[in-house]
């Protein structure tokens, strides 16, 4: 208990001075804390503030926030190329940086990212694991992550996971997102290890695999794509699997629009509560954000600052105004190759000024996510359609065309959208027109046939990943 | 039966009263421990759980506090003692008391024992009011101190270990190093003086804190970790080993060689058969319960 106090009081002090913290003390106090778990079934008193760190405290917030900007790009300018000429070029002075006066350092872009990525890398820190975006939306980015980071990052996630009940040492964890993930996977196996748990890492294999490790492993966390989800939902239906034959008490999805119709049908199938739906992206990582049972989006103040930048002006948006989110990791919790204001070009919207009432209210809110900007389409009518809003609709049609397949264009000022005959078969196009009424959409459907499906819009889960078992068998090979 | 003519009769009154003390302070503060767990629950670290090394930590600052004690000025000891005695009690009742009660509460009672040490203690019934006095806040505090303990994760297998290191100090700073007997001569009429005692005509009969803390952490532990059955034997415990066989120890020392002034630690009984008594426990119980578990079976 003596020993725990005095590592707890060298996290908290590594944090407010804002120096490399020890990643050795970091997993002790992981191990102390699955200890408190093993002996008292809980943790004690105040947890939330080791939790969530300053979001109760407004004054609290901002100091922290301009005490990371500041520490943050004073180690930027001094050590990344990039920011180095960045920050000349604007003329700031990095000790007087405050969080809501960063306008005039221009965003940093993905293409920024792709095409001068060695200039993003600090001097004097190793490189060890290399971590590249999906590439849904266009050219992947390469990511270098340090030693630092990679021991780091697990120690947070774990302690935040045992202390929220979130990881168990009993558990067993079954990720099923892709296996080039290589940083979302590593978090995911070093942070089970640090609370104990055990990782099942089986990537994007078919989903009958995946389903019999589910049932036949007795995993009880499950870590996929929206998309891969709704695939496990259809093949359990299929096999007249139901919440008996799995032993699963937590799902988490990320990386996609989780829509209420798979996130329902999920719910019902392997018969959990509720399906876990963050954010998190790899320029941008550690830093997340998390749903809230009210729909709304929680952003992490602890890690780095969130912007929230007006689309149509890139000021700060105003209540109901769509932004989007340009986030900066603090030091230190990002090392090798850092971000300063990076424009995710991830869509959200504002909420109205009034205090919140969810469980997460101490944490700042938007809406979900709607989507890139880049998707977002305005009809004639001056209406703006957002990705998540043709997600939602799809998926909500009672043919459960899950994952949704869709291409959706404005043509002469009206929505186009394109469907697999799938979609409306057995429902009908005109039903599946006032359908799409009813969800707010004017739409002129196309239909297309089947064998096009997967070519209107890429998911994540056409990220398959095959097995030999899962093929068929090679004669006189 | 005739007396024992080799037993001077002041040293049998002087034990009796003695054993009167220990077992009054050690029994009342031991159950009132017991009751307060059952009772109530201290607010704990959101992280943190006892383990073997915090023992060591515990042992070390014992060792050292003693020193530290005679080597400061007095006005100096008065302020440590009175911190400690703010920090436990204020710990242990904030859960029973509202903040305002509370503060009143500790500011009259530590108050009022540096009023009496400072001005009564001229007359017996100053004296007995003085010893009254500091016996509540020294049960109160050893009550406290030891459920912080416990209900922090201290198990049985730990209290065990720590009497038994207390009996092994006790030994050397009694027997060796005659701190301990350095410590009670200067410490006695002071205020906040950490014994538990009373005044009798011209004899002063007391129990360390450290002693009934001890006690306090035997009985609650082993109640917490094994129930009732564990508890009682913890009791009988506490009882002979505790308060009778130190009290009555001057008595057969005396008889052995005539030395009245003989100083016996509690420790030195208690400890060794304490930690027999928990590995004989853990034989025929088994692993000690977790408080998860000792919640769930006895909830507040």
């Amino acid at each position: 208990m003596f020993e725990t106090g005095i590592r707890q009081f060298r996290m908290a002090m590594g944090m407010v001075r804002g120096r490399r913290l020890d990643t050795g003390n970091l997993a002790r106090l992981v191990d102390d804390a699955r200890k408190t778990i093993a002996e008292f079934g809980e943790p004690g008193m105040d947890v939330q503030q080791i939790v969530d760190g300053p979001a109760g405290d407004p004054g609290a917030r901002e100091h922290f926030a301009t005490q990371g900007i500041r520490r943050t790009a004073a180690r930027l300018a001094a050590e990344s190329p990039f920011y180095a000429r960045r920050f000349a070029a604007a003329g700031v002075d990095p000790a007087k940086l405050r969080p809501g006066g960063l306008g005039a350092i221009p965003v940093t872009t993905k293409a920024d990212l792709i095409d001068r990525q060695d200039e993003f890398r600090c001097a004097g820190t190793a490189r060890h694991l290399a971590t590249r975006t999906t590439g849904t939306t266009g050219r992947p980015a390469e990511i270098w992550l340090s030693r630092y980071e990679i021991e780091l990052w697990p120690a947070l996630i774990a302690l935040s996971a045992v202390l929220t009940d979130e990881l168990r040492t009993s558990d067993v964890m079954q990720v099923n997102i892709s296996s080039r993930q290589t940083a979302a996977v590593h978090l995911n196996a070093a942070s089970c290890r640090l609370a104990g748990a055990a990782c099942r890492v089986l990537g994007v294999v078919p989903v009958d695999e995946a389903l019999d490790a589910l049932a036949d492993g007795g995993s009880t966390l499950l870590s996929a794509s929206p998309s891969y989800l709704a695939e496990l939902v259809l093949g359990a239906r299929r096999r007249g699997m139901g919440p008996g034959d799995f032993r699963l008490r937590g799902i988490q999805a990320g990386g996609e629009v989780l829509s209420p119709s798979v996130a329902a049908a999920v719910s019902e199938t392997f018969g959990v509560e509720r399906v876990g739906d963050n954010f998190g992206m790899t320029e941008v990582i550690p830093m997340s954000a998390r749903a809230c049972r009210q729909g709304h989006l929680h952003h992490d103040i602890n890690l780095g600052l969130v912007e929230y930048l007006d689309l149509e002006t890139s000021a700060p948006a105003e209540p109901g105004a769509l932004a989007t989110l340009v986030m900066t990791p603090f030091f230190p919790y990002r090392d090798c190759m850092p971000v300063f204001r990076y424009d995710t070009r991830d869509v959200v919207r504002m909420l109205p000024e009034e205090p919140l009432t969810c469980e997460l209210s101490a944490m700042p809110a938007t809406t979900h996510l709607l989507g890139k900007a880049g998707h977002l389409l305005r009809t004639g009518s001056g209406d703006l359609v957002t990705p998540r809003q043709l997600v939602e609709a799809v998926e909500g049609l009672p043919t459960r065309p899950w994952p949704a397949r869709f291409r959706a264009s404005v043509h002469n000022g009206r929505l186009r959208l394109t469907l697999p005959a799938g979609a409306v078969d057995g429902f009908g196009e005109a039903a599946a027109r006032a359908h799409f009424a009813e969800a707010g959409l004017d739409v002129a459907l196309e239909i297309v046939p089947d064998g096009q499906a997967i070519s209107l819009r890429h998911v994540r889960s056409d990220l398959h990943e095959t097995t030999f078992s899962a093929r068929p068998a090679l004669i006189g090979a | 039966m005739p007396a024992d003519p080799d037993v001077p009769a002041d040293l049998v009154f002087q034990s009796v009263f003695q054993l009167c003390v220990t077992i009054a302070g050690a029994v009342l503060c031991a159950c009132l421990a017991v009751v307060y767990l059952r009772k109530v629950r201290v607010e704990r670290p959101a992280i943190g759980v006892f383990n073997g090394r915090d023992i060591g930590i515990l042992v070390f600052f014992l060792a050292t506090l003693p020193v530290i004690y005679l080597l400061l000025p007095r006005w100096a000891v008065t302020c440590l003692l009175a911190l400690t005695f703010v920090s436990a009690l204020s710990i242990g009742y904030r859960n029973l008391v509202g903040p305002l009660r509370l503060w009143l509460g500790i500011g009259l009672l530590l108050g009022l024992n540096i009023w009496l040490a400072r001005t009564m203690l001229g007359t017996v019934l100053g004296w007995q009011l003085f010893w009254l006095e500091g016996d509540v806040i020294m049960v109160l505090a050893a009550v406290a101190v030891a459920n912080l303990y416990v209900q922090g994760g201290m198990r049985l297998q730990h209290v065990a270990w720590f009497a038994l290191g207390l009996a092994g100090y006790d030994i050397v700073f009694t027997m060796v190093f005659p701190l301990t007997n350095a410590l009670v001569e200067d410490f006695l009429g002071w205020p906040l003086d950490p014994s538990f005692g009373m005044r009798l005509g011209i004899y002063n009969a007391a129990l360390g804190l450290g002693d009934l803390l001890v006690y306090c952490l035997f009985l609650v532990a082993s109640y917490k970790a094994y129930g009732m059955r564990a508890a009682r034997v913890a009791l009988v415990l506490v009882f002979v080993l505790g308060a009778v066989a130190p009290s009555l120890a001057p008595l057969i020392i005396n008889f052995i060689d005539a030395r009245g002034d003989v100083v016996v630690p509690a420790q030195t009984w208690f400890g060794p058969f304490a930690f027999l008594a928990y590995l004989w426990m853990r034989r025929r119980y088994g692993r000690e319960r977790t408080m998860r578990e000792f919640q769930l079976a006895a909830p507040v």
